[in-house]
C-alpha cells in the first residue's frame, strides 16, 4: 500500500519541482546545487568533493599535508590501561566471579537509592528491570495507555554492554570504583532480577557468575534491532537502510496546493489541530523575555528557612491576594507582630481563619515554622 | 505564490482602522480608544530628557577582562526542566538553547545547548592525552599541543541532540520554542580532519568501525563507521573562535558533521579502529528508535531535514503587530544529510504552501535562515515550515512520520511543527495530526 502511494507521491513531487523551475521561482536551490555534491554518503546524504582548493563554500589549504605527524607511539602499559572496552565477543571481558547474593548486597548499598528496589525504578532514575518483550509494541496513542518497558532484560541486545557500562560509569557519583568480582556479582544480580537464564540454568540466588558463564548469555531481545550491523555486511546494511529513507525513516511530499495529508491514519478522518493538554511549564529559570535589570542577588545564597518559605508559604504570602499578610508589607506585619510573637507563632502552627495549620504541610516541625515566621517578620520590617 | 496574494492585497492601514472604529463606535470606551492616536503624539521622555547613561561616566573599559552581556539581557539564558532529567538530577540532563532570542546562525558559546550524562567534566588540558590505536599500523598518543600542531580547518555546523522534540511524539507539551526545539545549536568549529591524522598511521583495510571514547565519569562511547571518519569527521578544539566550553567537551571533542550530537564524543580520550561494532550503552539502551513493530532502529546517525519558525513563536508573539503591518516570518532550517535547498511555508496548517526565501550563508549541515514578509491580517493562522535538502529529503508531516515510526521512537523526530497564531496575535504550540 504505502509503496504504491509513495510512487505516485514521487511523481507528483517531480512534477511540482519542474513547474517551480519553469515559473521562475528558482529560489535558492541553486546554492546547494553549486556545491557539486553527489548523493553517495553512507547515510544517504551528500558528500562534497574537495576540488581546486574549495569544498562547498569553504576554501582550504591544498598543500600536501601527508607526512604531518606529531606525537608518539603508546607504550604497552598505556595501551593496556586504556584499551579496556568490553565487546560482545568477550574482548576485554575481565577474569573474576561473583554471586547473585553478593550482588544483591552491593546493589542495596550502592545502587538501590537511585534505581529502586530490585531495579524496579520509581525514583526518577532509569529502571533496570521489569520490562517485557511484549511491551515493546505498546504505543501510547491515547492517554492512559501503557508505555513500552525498555530495560536490560527486555531491550538490551548484548550483555557485554551492561558489565562494561557499570564498570566505567556506575555508581554514579564515584564511577570506576568496583572490583571485577563485584562487577560479576552486580551483573549476576541484574540478570536475576531480569529473569534471564544462562544456558537453560536459572540465575537464582545461589548462582555464581564468571567469565565463562557470562559468554554464554543470550539476550532475549538480541534480534530486536535493524539494520543488521554485524559481520562483513554490517556497513552495507546501514547504507541500504538509509538508501530507502521514505520507507525506513519517513519522508515528506512536495505538494503546494490543496494538499491532503497522505498518511492520515484513519482513512476518512481529516487532520485536526491538537492543542497542549497539560502544559509542562516548570522550567528553570522561569520563562521571561523581559529586558530589565536583574534582581540583585543577595551576597549569600538562599537560607534553608527561605527555601522552606518558598516551598510552603510563598504561594499565599507573596501577595495579599488571598487575604494573607503579604511578606514585605511593613504596616500589616506591624499589626500582626503587635499581638505578641507567641500568639503569632501559635496561629501559624495551629492555623486560624484562612491560614491552614503549618501552611498545610504537617511535615514541618514547630521549630521550622517558628523560623519561617521569623524570616517573614524580618523580611517585612 | 498565488494562494497568498490575497494577503498582500490587504491594504488596511492603521488610519483606516481608526476611521472605521470611529464610524461604528457608540460607547465611551471605544471613543477613548479612538483618541489613542493623539496620545501617540505625546512627547517621549526617552527623547526629551537626558538619560542616566548619557550624564554619567561609564565603567572602566576592562572591568570585565572576559566580556559579559548587558545586564538587561539576563533572561536570555539556557533553561532546564526537571522532566528532562533523572529525578531532577542536573548531572544527567539537558539544557535548552534560547532559539527565540538568537540572530543569524551562530550560537554564542554561553548559550549552546548542553547534554551531559555524568555532569560537566573539567579536564586539565595539561593532562589531556588522545590515543589512536587498533587496526592502524602505527598507534599514536598526542598531547593537546601536539594535536593543535596539525593543520586546522573551520566549519560552521549544527549540533543537535537526536532527542530534540522528543517530548512531543504524543502531542504538544511545551508552549515555547526553547523547549520545542532548543536541544540544538550552531557554531563555527575549528580542528583537524581526522583523515589528516590517519594518513600517517596506516589504517588497515579490515578497519570498518571506530570506537570513540570520552574521559568523563560516564566514559561516553559510541561506534562510528570508518567511512564517515574518512569523509568529513574532525577532532575539534575551538568553538566560535575560542577554546571549547567545558559543557561542549573541553578541551577536545569529536565532530561528525550532520550526525547525532551524542556521537560527537566530548572530553575525547581514545579512538580505536576495529572490524566489529562495540555495542555501547548509548547505541543500545538509548539512542535507538523503537518503532511500532516492536523492533528498533540502531545506528541511526544523521539528523534529518528539519525546520522551525523562530518568529513568531510562543515567546515572541505578534500581540503588538497591527492589522495591515508588514511583518517578517523568520526561521531556521537544517539537514544532516546536506545543504538546505528550499523552505516552503503554510498558513493554513499544511493545505496550501508557498516558497520562503533563504537568507545569509547557505552551508551544508548548518543552520540556514529563511524569511518571508507577510501583511498581517489579524486572522488566526496555523503557521508551518517545510524544509528540503540537496539529497532530496522533504520534511514529513506529523502523520507521515508517525506512519513509519509510531509514537514511541523518542529520537529523530523531524516532523513539521505548527504554531497557531490566534486573533490576539498570541502564538501557541499545536500539532496538525490525526
Ligand atoms: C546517584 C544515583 C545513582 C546511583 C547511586 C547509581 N546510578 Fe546507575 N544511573 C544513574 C543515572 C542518572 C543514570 C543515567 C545516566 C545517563 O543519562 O546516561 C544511570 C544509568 C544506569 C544504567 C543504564 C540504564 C539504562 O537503561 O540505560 C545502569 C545499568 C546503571 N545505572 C547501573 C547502576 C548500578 C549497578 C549502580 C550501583 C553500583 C548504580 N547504577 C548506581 C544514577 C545512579
Ligand atoms: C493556603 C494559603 C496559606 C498558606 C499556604 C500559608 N498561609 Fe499563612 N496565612 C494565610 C492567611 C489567609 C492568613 C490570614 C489569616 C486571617 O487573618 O484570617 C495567614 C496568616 C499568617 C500569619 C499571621 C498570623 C497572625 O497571627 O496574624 C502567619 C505568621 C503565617 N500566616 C505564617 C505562615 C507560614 C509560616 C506559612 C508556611 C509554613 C504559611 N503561613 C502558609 C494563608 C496561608
Amino acid at each position: 500500500m504505502f509503496k504504491l502511494d509513495h510512487k505516485s507521491i514521487v511523481i507528483t513531487a517531480a512534477l511540482v519541482a519542474s513547474t517551480t523551475l519553469f515559473t521562475g521561482c528558482f529560489g535558492t536551490s541553486n546554492i546547494a546545487e553549486s556545491y557539486n555534491g553527489s548523493v553517495d554518503a553512507l547515510d544517504g546524504g551528500v558528500t562534497y568533493p574537495r576540488e581546486n582548493g574549495i569544498e562547498t563554500a569553504y576554501a582550504y589549504n591544498t598543500q600536501d599535508v601527508s607526512g604531518v605527524n606529531h606525537g608518539r607511539v603508546p607504550t604497552p602499559n598505556e595501551l593496556k590501561a586504556w584499551d579496556a572496552d568490553i565487546m560482545p565477543d568477550g574482548t576485554g571481558l575481565p577474569e573474576g566471579s561473583g554471586s547473585v547474593e553478593l550482588g544483591d548486597e552491593l546493589y542495596e548499598s550502592q545502587c538501590a537509592s537511585c534505581h529502586g528496589e530490585f531495579g524496579a525504578g520509581g525514583k526518577g532514575y532509569p529502571t533496570l528491570a521489569g520490562g517485557s518483550l511484549d511491551s515493546l509494541t505498546n504505543q501510547r496513542t491515547a492517554p492512559g495507555m501503557d508505555a513500552p518497558k525498555r530495560t536490560f532484560g527486555s531491550y538490551w541486545p548484548q550483555a557485554s554492554t551492561m558489565i562494561w557500562y557499570i564498570r566505567d560509569a556506575m555508581p554514579y557519583a564515584h564511577p570506576k570504583s568496583l572490583s571485577n568480582d563485584e562487577l560479576y556479582a552486580l551483573t549476576a544480580y541484574l540478570l536475576n532480577v531480569n529473569e534471564i537464564s544462562i544456558d537453560g540454568v536459572e540465575v537464582d540466588d545461589e548462582y555464581v557468575l564468571d567469565r565463562e558463564k557470562f559468554l554464554k548469555i543470550k539476550m532475549p531481545n538480541r534480534e530486536g534491532f535493524y539494520p543488521n550491523i554485524d559481520g562483513p555486511n554490517g556497513v552495507e546494511n546501514v547504507r541500504a537502510f538509509f538508501a530507502d529513507r521514505p520507507k525506513n525513516i519517513g519522508a515528506g511530499t512536495k505538494c503546494m496546493e490543496d494538499c491532503k495529508d497522505p498518511n492520515i491514519l484513519d482513512g476518512n478522518k481529516e487532520a485536526t489541530v491538537m492543542r497542549i493538554g497539560m502544559e509542562i511549564s516548570n522550567v528553570v529559570p522561569a520563562y521571561s523575555t523581559v529586558r530589565d535589570l536583574p534582581v540583585e542577588a543577595g551576597t549569600s545564597a538562599k537560607s534553608e528557612t527561605e527555601k522552606l518559605y518558598d516551598a510552603n508559604c510563598a504561594l499565599c504570602h507573596a501577595t495579599d491576594a488571598m487575604g494573607a499578610p503579604a511578606v514585605g508589607d511593613h504596616d500589616t506585619w506591624a499589626t500582626v507582630v503587635a499581638q505578641g510573637m507567641d500568639k503569632v507563632n501559635s496561629n501559624a502552627i495551629n492555623g486560624f481563619g484562612g491560614m491552614p495549620a503549618k501552611g498545610g504541610n504537617m511535615d514541618l516541625t514547630d521549630a521550622q515554622v517558628i523560623d519561617i515566621v521569623k524570616f517573614m517578620v524580618d523580611s517585612s520590617k | 505564490m498565488n494562494n497568498i496574494s490575497e494577503n498582500n492585497l490587504e491594504t488596511n492601514s492603521r488610519r483606516d482602522f481608526f476611521k472605521k472604529t470611529a464610524a461604528y463606535s457608540v460607547s465611551a470606551i471605544t471613543a477613548a480608544a479612538v483618541l489613542a492616536p493623539s496620545k501617540l503624539l505625546a512627547d517621549d521622555e526617552n527623547i526629551t530628557h537626558h538619560t542616566k547613561w548619557g550624564t554619567t561616566l561609564g565603567d572602566e573599559l576592562n572591568k570585565h577582562p572576559y566580556g559579559i552581556p548587558s545586564k538587561y539581557e539576563h533572561n536570555i539564558v539556557r533553561r532546564t526542566s526537571s522532566l528532562m532529567s533523572s529525578a531532577g538530577d542536573m548531572h544527567a540532563a539537558v539544557s535548552m538553547c534560547p532559539l527565540h532570542e538568537l540572530e543569524g546562525i551562530i550560537t554564542p558559546n554561553g548559550l549552546h545547548f548542553t547534554r551531559t550524562h555524568n555532569g560537566v567534566a573539567h579536564v586539565d588540558p595539561n593532562k589531556f592525552r588522545l590515543m589512536i590505536h587498533g587496526l592502524v599500523k602505527k598507534p599514536l598518543v598526542l598531547t593537546l599541543d601536539q594535536l593543535k600542531r596539525y593543520p586546522s580547518e573551520t566549519r560552521t555546523l549544527f549540533l543537535e541532540c537526536p532527542a530534540n522534540g522528543a517530548a512531543e511524539w504524543k502531542g504538544p507539551q511545551f508552549n515555547s520554542l526553547q523547549f520545542v526545539k532548543g536541544m540544538m545549536s550552531n557554531a563555527e568549529w575549528t580542528g583537524v580532519r581526522l583523515s589528516v591524522i590517519l594518513d600517517d598511521l596506516g589504517l588497515k583495510p579490515e578497519a570498518k568501525w571506530m570506537l570513540a571514547e570520552g574521559s568523563d565519569g560516564s566514559e561516553m562511547s559510541r561506534t562510528i563507521p570508518v567511512e564517515k571518519v574518512l569523509d568529513d569527521a574532525m577532532i575539534v578544539w575551538a568553538q566560535n573562535g575560542e577554546a571549547l566550553r567545558p559543557e561542549q567537551g573541553y578541551p577536545v571533542r569529536l565532530m561528525l558533521p550532520g550526525w547525532e550530537a551524542n556521537l560527537c564524543i566530548k572530553y575525547l580520550k581514545r579512538l580505536e579502529f576495529g572490524e566489529n561494532p562495540w555495542y555501547c550503552k548509548e547505541e543500545t539502551s538509548k539512542y535507538t528508535v523503537l518503532t511500532a513493530s516492536g523492533k528498533a532502529i540502531q545506528h541511526f546517525y544523521p539528523l534529518e531535514v528539519n525546520s522551525i519558525i523562530t518568529s513568531p513563536c510562543p515567546e515572541k508573539p505578534w500581540t503588538d503587530v497591527q492589522k495591515g503591518d508588514l511583518v517578517e516570518i523568520e526561521g531556521i532550517a537544517w539537514s544532516g544529510h546536506g545543504t538546505i535547498s528550499n523552505v516552503d511555508l503554510s498558513m493554513d496548517g499544511g493545505k496550501n504552501w508557498f516558497q520562503a526565501n533563504l537568507k545569509g550563508l547557505v552551508l551544508p549541515k548548518s543552520w540556514t535562515r529563511f524569511s518571508f514578509m507577510y501583511r498581517y491580517e489579524g486572522k488566526p493562522l496555523l503557521l508551518q515550515s517545510r524544509a528540503e535538502d540537496d539529497s532530496d529529503n522533504i520534511q514529513p508531516t506529523v502523520n507521515q512520520e508517525k506512519a513509519v515510526i509510531g509514537v514511541e521512537g523518542v529520537y529523530h523526530r523531524n516532523s513539521i511543527c505548527t504554531w497557531e497564531v490566534n486573533d490576539m496575535g498570541e502564538v501557541n504550540n499545536v500539532q496538525v495530526r490525526s
